[in-house]
């Protein structure tokens, strides 16, 4: 066995590991606290869990690019909420009141643009100032969020149209629409990520930027065009999950991008860019709706919630560097 | 002793077996507990409501605010098969899906608070909460005793600060108001209504310039005792006395200007009944009684006559 490898093995796997302490951990509770005769482990919920970690999910497959970028987006959030806002109210405009239920395809395709265009000036913006991403997605994040106010003031904005609703619950092969988006999200980002030059760039830019703009890599482009996936991202999983839902209050997303940075720590991506993983950050967004769907299980309330997943959040980061300085010592001998 | 306290004990299990047998589970989704003391109120009072009686077994989830995050509770609270979901909307048409989803699965659900939009309606139950026509009544009826006991009633005019325009309370509110003033009073006059949009500052505004326009007010009713303790800052900094002021939900600034002696008389509502009220609603819809669609919870009259019958409000 190399050096290293086992620590590297548990570093990938730690994420699972917890997963699976979590079903656990609830499964054994959950029959002596909780008020439900059905199990946790039941397949209906866990088909339930899957389609309700969607909105933080999608979201995260765009983070994860991002971060293994090193750079940070906090304004998907504000990016989400105003892509609800464009879905819900494009559908009542009167340039497209001859359409009939046409105009659903009509207003996801906007509310797309709208969210690719959001993040792809991001980008931009990074790209040409060489402002930190943190400082100039800072400012997005509270721009955005003055947008959705400027337009409908504290007001929630509402379109409910039924044929949508039904084809956002609609099931296939057992699995909700939601399901499917994030599922077929994770394929397409992980194909990305893991097949092409544009994925490998990812992690050459994020692991030494300066080697990459020697190796000939066109960095702001690059970084770029993961802002603009982000940004489409953020949209889908808004146009999902608004899909079923129909109205958006102005602060809806908001702290989205904390729980999607969140995930992707977690799930072992590295704050400082570089490494990381899109399952590992699947795995992320699973176990944070695990411990949600878990503690609600039990009878815990929803502060519980934050104080265990922010112990747990400091908890992985420390495991994380334990495994890499034993790893660096191994090396040694 | 011994054997008989088993005894006691062994009873008291199989009691206690025999009640669960048949208990009700209601799963309660609140909008957002610890953002007002109405809320965090509420949630305490329900926990306590339910652990009261032994028949109910409750799940009791709070939203945080988050729409998305309610609806995740809903699909859990249908997936756990409760008997009934009570439902605190954070946004009365986002949730309509989820609420229809629980109707499908053949769970009654109640609306409790603030109601959901009309195009649920036909997935509800029930709603319990506050009356807000009956509210508007009531402060009418308040400004009119009093107007009397001053022997004004012949003479009085009244100007009338709304909530936000568009919001469902206020034009309820509002309504109320004027359509019982002249029933009781039919000599009073309302001679201007502004909105205040529930907001103290903007409601004091308001009332400077009533003030300036009109040299005669005799009483002042608002939507809530937020904006009527507004337009009193504004009459008390204009010099302006003996102006009867009348406002609705009791808010603890009312309720000290009313111990004050500056601030005549208001609407108390009471997060605990609007608990209680709530798993009363589900309990009898589970046990197949006749509940009203619209199932409203009493908010009494308070004024500085009988203030001392009611604790100081939370909120």
């Amino acid at each position: 066995m190399q050096p290293g490898a086992l620590s590297k093995a548990l570093k990938s796997g730690a994420i699972w590991g917890f997963i699976v302490l979590e079903l656990i951990f609830f499964s054994v509770a959950g029959e002596f606290l909780s008020l439900s005769d059905k199990a946790f482990m039941n397949w209906e919920n866990m088909l339930l869990l899957l389609k309700q970690s969607a909105p933080i999910g999608i979201i995260a497959m765009g983070m994860t690019m991002v971060m293994v970028n090193g750079n940070i987006d906090l304004s998907v959030g504000a990016t989400f909420a105003i892509a609800a806002i464009v879905l819900l109210d494009s559908m009542t405009w009167p340039i497209f009141a001859g359409l009939g239920d046409w105009v659903i395809p009509v207003a996801w395709l906007l509310a797309l643009l709208v969210g690719t265009a959001l993040g792809a000036l991001n980008g931009l913006i990074v790209w040409k100032t060489g402002v930190d991403a943190f400082i100039v997605t800072l400012g997005s994040m509270l721009g955005y969020r003055g947008v959705v106010f400027m337009f409908n003031g504290e007001n929630p904005t509402s379109h409910l149209n039924w044929t949508l609703v039904d084809f956002a619950e609609a099931e296939f092969l057992g699995l909700a629409t939601a399901s499917w988006f994030l599922l077929a999200v994770t394929l397409v980002i992980w194909f990305l990520t893991k097949h092409t030059v544009h994925g490998r760039n990812a992690y050459a830019i994020g692991d030494n930027r300066d080697a990459a703009v020697n190796a000939g890599i066109r960095v702001g482009p690059h970084m770029m065009i993961n802002f603009a996936i982000i940004g489409f991202l953020a949209a889908l999983s808004a146009v999902v999950f608004y899909s079923e839902s129909g109205s958006v209050n102005p602060n809806d997303g908001q702290l989205y991008e904390l729980w999607v940075i969140t995930a992707v720590v977690l799930g072992g991506t590295k704050i400082t860019g570089g490494a990381g993983s899109v399952i590992g950050t699947f795995g992320g967004v699973i176990a944070i709706q695990l411990l949600r769907k878990g503690l609600g299980h039990i009878g815990a309330d929803t502060s519980t919630v934050n104080l265990v997943i922010g112990c747990i959040l400091i908890a992985v980061l420390f495991l994380d560097r334990q495994l890499n300085v034993k790893g660096k010592e191994e090396l040694k001998v | 002793m011994k054997i008989r306290t088993a005894l006691v004990a062994s009873t008291a299990v199989f009691l206690a077996g025999a009640a669960s047998a048949e208990t009700m589970k209601i799963g309660i989704t609140q909008n957002n507990v610890g953002v007002d003391s109405y809320q965090t109120t509420y949630e305490k009072a329900f926990i306590a409501a339910a652990e009261a009686n032994a028949d109910v077994e409750a799940v009791v989830l709070d939203a945080g605010g988050d729409v998305a995050r309610q609806i995740a509770q809903m699909e859990d609270l249908i997936q756990q098969e409760v008997d009934a979901i009570i439902i605190w909307p954070t946004n009365g048409e986002a949730v309509i899906p989820a609420v229809r989803k629980a109707h499908q699965a053949g769970i009654p659900v109640i609306v409790t608070n603030s109601n959901i939009a009309e195009a649920g309606f036909d997935f509800v139950k029930s709603f319990s909460g506050p009356d807000n026509i009956t509210q508007g009544a009531r402060s009418a009826e308040i400004m009119c005793d009093k107007f009397k006991e001053m022997g004004i009633e012949n003479e009085a005019q009244v100007v009338h600060i709304t909530g936000q325009p568009g919001y469902t309370t206020a034009i309820e509110r509002a309504k109320g108001f004027e359509d019982r003033l002249p029933e009781v009073c039919p000599n009073v006059t309302v001679v201007d209504t502004q909105p205040g949009d529930w907001n103290r500052e903007k409601s004091q505004q308001v009332m400077e310039a009533f003030l300036v326009k009109y040299d005669d007010i005799d009483g002042v009713y608002a939507g809530d005792d937020n904006m009527g303790v507004g337009a009193l800052n504004a009459a008390k900094a204009a010099g302006r006395e003996g102006i009867i002021f009348v406002g609705a939900t009791n808010f603890a600034v009312g309720y000290e200007a009313m111990g004050a002696g500056e601030y005549w008389g208001s609407i108390y509502q009471s997060p605990v009944d609007d608990a209680e009220a709530a798993l009363k609603t589900a309990i009898d819809v589970l046990e197949g009684k006749d509940v009203p669609f619209l199932n409203y919870f009493d908010t009494p009259k308070i004024t500085q006559d009988n203030m001392g019958d009611f604790t100081k409000p939370v909120f």
